[in-house]
């Protein structure tokens, strides 16, 4: 094995690229860098031919810029793969950089150690130890102190971390439709899909977080994943897959819709433009979330990529983060809803909203279909507040 | 013990990724490639974009000499492979004989101008090569060549027709079939690509061909004579230069009758091997399994070139290694997808537009964008989409994009 451990992998898409160009058109990382995808594989593999030891390939990397910029500075919207002549993996490009980056000593740990979804503390653990937030009544596959672990469980619930650390109320009314809805016992996976350990570069962490939820999952005796995010569905359906596991994964529209479910409240006059989640690859998901609301095809989608949120950009490079987010509200009309499909580009619409307000709402789909609500306001006090408070300390170790 | 020796003929994408996979794979054997083009292979993809200014002579070239070095292969280029002996395990070339313990064959294809009248002292022009690109920019340059016929609809066809507008030389497009991308459009697809086509400034002649070309001598003219080209409607014009798209063949001449089983090209399974466990084939001369018809037919793009290149190669070198090829190595087929980009205009296709019994088409119309879907009861099985506002190109893309996934998706 030479110096970069995923040679094989840039060597690969070496052999895939056509070096047409067409990438750079989609991408203003690409575009800003003037690199294309088969360009990031080459620097990467001229680096290692130049280098002798680790240290010469880290300084030859380091001090190109384009390259890190291009590496760290990827949304994984795919964008790129879709003006590809040939379709190729951008994915698997940039997650198996990131670990070299990472491996490499390029990405400093402390960056994002907030996401590391895997360790008992990160920042949706944290918020909700501070406040109170807990579901352990409702992961019925494991014992409590009051009731031994269920086996027979047919729906396993997969909220996600951002609606269960941002949205508690709203996360209960929708487990307790999914009781409602007669399916079979519902119990919920507490747990993260683990993108967020991938973008950082923690590749074989993320995997190892897949079969604990794959685990979990087959001791809860669970026959159906019904996932709200179209990011963890995607994660969680490949996760499940290449494990072997049968289990159906179906996105919250599409359950609800199987069994009949009707909305608890009219939706809101304002026009809606559904922000199209970029995790939607095959965009059933945005199908499915029409077809719930009972809306056509008539109401407009924006796609243009990603909401700003993917790829762990804002620990790198908070700025493209935010013009991102910026460029793609910038396609819904004044006095609409943005509805969006991934509670994660909620989150990061709520924010620049609070930046710089514009008369438009951004609401979760969820929040159209069910009575609760996100309380962003609130919760983005309370995220700033708990580094102040009796809290900020703790925090201060534990992140740093 | 004696060094064991991987034979590749052919070193283009199929080549390349099989080197690329046997060293990534382990294999520290020999690699002798045999090509009859350059050491450094082009892309065949990029020579319209040559042609027609879009690329420069080096950007044509995916892989730099250092990369291609850094594989440790073996190159006899511009040598020529007259026959394999399968039984001897052998090359015959123009340099001479070789013996090999596995062959990749990635020979590829080249372009026919079958249906193109003969016409003493006068070749057309055709694109796939450097060399063919680098004729048709040397025509395009000189100022008394302002009138081309393009012959044929494919990508191929449009992509030259492209590089001619570019080239701001007046163009015409005659094919043999009512519309334009005959192979991987519907007509309400081909239509919209034709009307863009023709805003663009290009003439179209569709459902007739070529019956007769006469050579004229003039002075004025380009090279010094003009093309006095009859069609089979009728209609008689001048042209100062013709290019023929007629198709591809895979190049399998070097192949004994019998020796392989070959049906339109090599038959292979799922590692790329053919009827003889020590030939493989990848790319344009490989006929492996298309998932949606479920039978082994040649998929001629890029990605499969590549992807089948490193099936052959990872496969050869757990052979070779005395290990079992592991089920990962295997090419789990293909779908059909095509991107071409004319101008303004975008085409983009994926699956399948044969219609049966089973299948339906719906038309939907938005935006800069007409999408034709082709169904099998609930399950896309096919689409073609065209967009030809470039600022909804964006859409266009990421919907395409969409779309493929869908159709790969409902196969898996």
């Amino acid at each position: 094995m030479g110096l970069l451990k995923h040679a094989d992998v840039y060597w690969k898409f070496m052999g895939q690229c056509t070096q047409c160009g067409y990438c750079k058109g989609a991408c203003s990382s690409l575009e800003n860098n003037e690199l294309t995808l088969g360009g990031i594989a080459r620097a990467m593999l001229d680096a290692e031919r130049g280098a002798s030891t680790i240290e010469d390939l880290r300084d030859a990397i380091l001090v190109n810029a384009p390259l890190v910029n291009a590496v760290r500075g990827c949304f994984f919207c795919t964008s790129c793969k879709n003006t590809c002549f040939a379709h190729n993996d951008v994915c698997d490009l940039i997650y198996h950089a990131r670990v070299d980056f990472l491996n490499l000593g390029l990405i400093p740990r402390e960056s994002y150690s907030s996401v590391l979804v895997d360790q008992e503390w990160d920042i949706f653990t944290a918020y909700r130890a501070i406040h109170g937030i807990g579901y352990s009544d409702l992961t019925r596959h494991k014992a409590t102190e009051t009731s031994e672990a269920a086996s027979d469980c047919e729906i396993a619930f997969f909220p996600g971390c951002s609606l269960a650390a941002y949205g508690p109320e709203l996360t209960r009314e929708i487990f307790a439709c999914l009781e409602e809805c007669g399916a079979g016992k519902v119990t919920m996976l507490d747990s993260c899909c683990g993108s967020s350990l991938k973008s950082a570069g923690f590749f074989e962490r993320a995997e190892a977080l897949c079969d604990r939820n794959a685990s979990e999952i087959d001791a809860a005796g669970a026959k159906q994943l019904v996932c709200v995010c179209p990011g963890c569905a995607n994660d969680m359906k490949r996760a499940l897959g290449v494990r072997g596991m049968d289990i159906q994964v179906t996105s919250l529209s599409a359950f609800l819709a199987e069994h009949g479910f009707e909305m608890k409240k009219p939706l809101p006059e304002t026009p809606l433009v559904f922000s199209k989640s970029c995790q939607n690859r095959d965009g059933s998901y945005l199908d499915e979330t029409r077809a719930i609301l009972g809306v056509g095809e008539e109401t407009p989608a924006v796609f243009k990529g990603c909401c700003g949120a993917g790829g762990a950009v804002s620990a790198f490079n908070p700025d493209r983060q935010a013009e991102q987010a910026d460029m793609k509200l910038s396609f819904v009309p004044d006095g609409s809803t943005v509805v969006t499909m991934c509670p994660t580009c909620t989150y990061t619409y709520a924010f620049r909203q609070m930046m710089s307000p514009r008369d438009i709402q951004s609401k979760h789909y969820t929040e159209l279909l069910f009575e609760n609500q996100f309380d962003w306001e609130k919760v983005f006090a309370q995220l700033g507040g708990m580094w102040y408070g009796e809290y900020g300390p703790w925090l201060a170790q534990v992140f740093n | 013990m004696t060094q064991q020796t991987v034979a590749i003929v052919g070193f283009g994408t199929a080549g390349v990724n099989a080197a690329i996979a046997l060293r990534n794979n382990g294999y520290e054997g020999k690699i002798l490639a045999v090509t009859d083009g350059p050491a450094v292979p082009y892309s065949p993809i990029l020579t319209s974009y040559y042609a027609g200014g879009q690329k420069t002579y080096e950007e044509c070239f995916p892989w730099t000499e250092a990369e291609i070095d850094s594989l440790n292969v073996e190159i006899l280029g511009g040598c020529t492979v007259e026959a394999i002996d399968v039984a001897a395990h052998t090359l015959r070339t123009t340099s001479g004989e070789f013996a090999y313990d596995k062959c990749v064959i990635a020979t590829g294809s080249n372009p026919v101008t079958r249906g193109f009248p003969q016409v003493e002292g006068f070749e057309p022009l055709v694109m796939r090569s450097m060399d063919d690109a680098q004729a048709l920019k040397d025509a395009a340059a000189d100022p008394a060549c302002k009138r081309v016929l393009v012959s044929g609809a494919s990508m191929v066809a449009l992509k030259t027709l492209e590089a001619c507008v570019l080239r701001g030389l007046d163009v015409t497009l005659v094919g043999m079939m009512p519309h334009v991308l005959d192979m991987n459009a519907l007509p309400a697809a081909a239509e919209r690509f034709e009307r863009g086509l023709e805003a663009m400034g290009v003439s179209l002649k569709l459902g007739t061909t070529i019956a007769g070309v006469k050579v004229i001598a003039d002075d004025q003219a380009y090279c010094g004579r003009q093309l006095e080209v009859t069609f089979a409607n009728g209609d008689v014009e001048l042209f100062d230069h013709v290019s023929v798209a007629h198709g591809m063949r895979s190049n399998l001449d070097f192949i004994p009758a019998g020796d392989l089983e070959i049906d339109r090209a090599l038959l292979v399974d799922e590692f790329m091997r053919t009827s003889n466990p020590d030939v493989y084939a990848a790319g344009d001369v490989a006929q492996a399994l298309e998932l949606i018809s479920g039978q082994r037919r040649i998929v001629g793009i890029w990605k499969n070139a590549a992807l089948q290149g490193a099936c052959a190669g990872s496969a050869i070198a757990y052979e070779l290694a005395g290990l079992p090829v592991p089920a990962s190595c295997a090419f789990a087929g293909s779908i059909s997808t095509n991107t071409i980009v004319v101008g303004d205009l975008l085409f983009i296709s994926a699956g399948t537009i044969e219609l049966n019994d089973d299948r339906r088409v719906e038309v939907c119309e938005k935006l800069g964008m007409l999408a034709v879907y082709i169904y099998e009861g609930e399950r896309l099985v096919g689409f073609n989409q065209v967009c030809d506002n470039p600022e909804d190109r964006r859409l266009a893309y990421d919907a395409g994009g969409m779309l493929t996934l869908r159709i790969e998706r409902a196969l898996k």
